[in-house]
Order: structure tokens, then sequence, then C-alpha cells
């Protein structure tokens, strides 16, 4: 399979994942518990929806805040991470997640100006 | 300041090509222009996606119906190449591989920071994009990395309204030219955003119908349409608009007008109650 990074990952959120599972996905939420093992966490998106992420290697540093995640959708809608990062909310700016939520619908209700290139055929 | 009839190749205000909303007031091909830098006095946000599969006609790139030649792209470093000339780096914004993104190095300038940014950072690239051997880049006057991660968001929302206004003048709720229209959104884009019906705040995006395409709210449309209709000389008065738009309360028009007279869309003629448009119809 290609590198994850460089097909399209279209950003979705809680409610979405059922359409997407197999398929490399965007996923921005805010961390709420980590396993103590490192390897799964959950997160809450910008309808307060819960997800759970699941990663190859242990976390080698505390995640917290918001964080963006690059994976596969597992059958069970689990989020099979490759990569993550962190959304920096240093200098006072706090990231507005259901903002970002309600972009995420723009977005989606119209393909033709905001297209992930290719999502669907994969 | 405005020029009448018909608009100089030189960028017609200042303030308009480089607004912090990413996009500027157009001067669309000026008549058959051989030089394809002096169309570009937009500058259109875009994903990576429409770059790559816009369409190319000698030097000119077109996403759907828009010309696209200046952009602004906002996605996160992957990898980065630094020469002694240029640094190149790879940007993700997800919908689709990263875009090469190339920035000259000015050895020259020592107050000039060369310093190249590191994989894993958010940043807002404007550039031109170029193709070499069908090879789509873009060569950047600007990589900046973002301090507010909310202008992902706000880049996501841009992307859209651009390319969705660019696309159908004729939807326009104001009659007449695309310029008008234009004129509002480059300054009234940003403002507008925040205010738009229930973006992000209490009653959550209404869907696709509800969006006013030009920034300006139903209201202003309507005394704007009814200002800009007006063939006299020394335009219309808000007695004569507060007849004709007989819904609409005499303090709404007033705001209406007072909003639509900063932004620059009408003037004042022989009073403070008669208005002319800057746009006419002739």
């Amino acid at each position: 399979m290609a590198n994850i990074i460089d097909v399209p990952k279209p950003r979705i959120n809680c409610s979405m994942l059922s359409q997407h599972i197999n398929r490399p996905v965007c996923f921005v939420g805010r961390v709420e518990k980590v396993h103590p093992t490192g390897k799964t966490f959950t997160v809450s998106d910008g309808e307060g929806k819960i997800a759970t992420v699941e990663l190859n290697e242990p976390l080698d540093e505390e995640l917290s805040g918001v964080v963006e995640i690059i994976g596969m959708v597992s059958n069970k809608g689990v989020i099979m991470a490759s990569v993550y990062n962190m959304l920096r909310e240093d200098k006072g700016n706090l990231f507005d997640i259901e903002l970002y939520n309600e972009a995420l619908k723009v977005v989606h209700d119209f393909p033709q100006h905001y297209p992930f290139e290719g999502a669907v055929s994969g | 300041m405005w020029n009448q009839g018909g608009y100089t190749d030189t960028t017609m205000g200042g303030g308009y090509t480089q607004s912090p909303g990413g996009f500027a007031s157009p001067s669309l091909s000026q008549g058959g222009e051989k030089k394809g830098r002096t169309r570009a006095t937009q500058i259109i946000p875009c994903t990576v996606s429409q770059l790559m599969s816009a369409s190319q006609a000698d030097e000119a790139f077109k996403v759907g119906d828009v010309e696209v030649a200046q952009v602004t792209i906002v996605g996160i470093i992957r990898s980065t190449d630094k020469s002694m000339t240029n640094i190149q780096y790879k940007v993700d914004d997800m919908t689709g591989a990263p875009m090469d993104v190339k920035q000259w190095v000015d050895t020259e300038d020592p107050s000039v920071d060369n310093t190249v940014l590191p994989p894993g950072t958010y940043v807002k690239v404007s550039g031109n994009l170029r193709s070499f051997q069908n090879h789509r880049s873009v060569v950047a006057f600007s990589v900046r990395p973002l301090e507010d991660m909310n202008e992902i968001t706000s880049h996501m929302l841009e992307v859209v309204h651009a390319h969705m206004a660019l696309c159908k003048p004729q939807s326009m709720t104001s009659a007449g030219g695309m310029n008008s229209s234009m004129a509002s959104m480059s300054r009234t884009s940003m403002g507008n955003m925040g205010s738009m019906g229930g973006m992000g705040g209490g009653g959550g995006y209404p869907g696709a119908n509800n969006m006013v395409n030009n920034g300006l709210s139903a209201s202003q449309n309507q005394v704007l349409s009814l200002i800009r209709s007006c063939p006299d000389q020394q335009g219309i008065s808000i007695q004569d608009i507060k007849q004709r738009l007989s819904g609409m309360s005499i303090n709404i028009i007033k705001q209406a007008v007072e909003f639509l007279s900063n932004e620059g869309h009408i003037f004042s003629t022989i009073d403070e109650d008669h208005y002319k448009s800057t746009d006419n119809d002739e």
C-alpha cells in the first residue's frame, strides 16, 4: 500500500467514521484518556463524541490537548494511527474545535470546492 | 482611488492584494495582456489537490473556472531540503500527497531569516503555482509558521468561500458585475465570517442553502441593489429607499447604508441622505 502520507486523508469527525472504514483519514480531537500501556487513547471531536485511537508503538511523550491523527479506520471504527501531531495551544491561542467541526461540515458539503482527490477510488 | 471606466493593470488599492483574508479584489484579464505576470493580481486560497488538478493553458492555471496564479495553502511540513540557494519543503494539507514548495534563499540580505522550519510545523504558504516538466510546485514568497491553529479552520472556510464565489458570478444576489461583489468580499469576508449566522457559536452551520455568497447580509444586499439601480446623478435618498423597501425599518436601512458606505460600496452625493453606488451598471 502506498505511504499513507501520499494519499488523500479526508478530515472527518466521529459521525463520519462509519463511512470511511478501511480508508485513510485525518482526525482532529481533544485527548481524553490515555491507556497506561500508551498504545491506545481516546479523543473527543467538536461534537463531543469519542473515538478510540490505536498506535503501533507506545507513546514516548505526554499526550494532551488537541491532536491531529492520520490513520486508517478499522472495521470497528477505531483509528489505527500512523502519524500524529499535537496542535499547539501555547501563546494563548486555544483551538476552537467546535468551529473546526462546523468547517468540516462545510468542506464535506462542498466537495467540488474542497476536493480530497481520489479519496473514493483510493 | 476608484478608477472609473476600467481598471489599470497595476493593483487597485494597496490594502487588497495582501489582505489577511487571503484574496484581493480582482482585476481579471486586462484585455489580452501577453505577460502572465501582470494578470496575477489575486491571491486565492487553495488546497493542494486543487493545485495538482488545475488545468493549464500556456502559463495560466485554472481550478474549474477560477484562474489561479498566486495562491495560499495551509499545511504541515513533512520534509525539508536546504541547498545554498533555496529551501524545499513538502507541505501536506491532507487533500493529497504533500506539495513541493520552494523558497529562494536571499544570500545577500543578512536580515532575512533563512532558518529552515522543521518537519511537523504547520505553515501558511503564499506563492505562485508553477509547472515544470509536468511537475507542479509552489514557488513561495512567504512560508509562515502558524501560531494560531485556528488558521487551519479559517483556511478551509476561505478555500470553499473563494472558489464558490469566484465560480458563480451569475448567482450573486447583488445585480450587475462581479466587481462590486468581489470588492465586498475581500474586505467584509473576514468580518462577516464571524457574524454569519450560527457558525461555530450557538445554532451551528445551517447547511449549504442558507449561505449568502457575497459576504453581505440580506438587508444590506437589498439596500445595495436599490442604490445601484438608481440612474440619477444625485443618487437615491434614504427616504426613497424606505419607500421602496417598505418592510424594512428605517434603522436597519440606515445601518445598512452606513456599513455599505464604510466598506466603499456607496458614497454620499448632495447630502448625507443621498447615495450612489461606487460601481455603476454602465
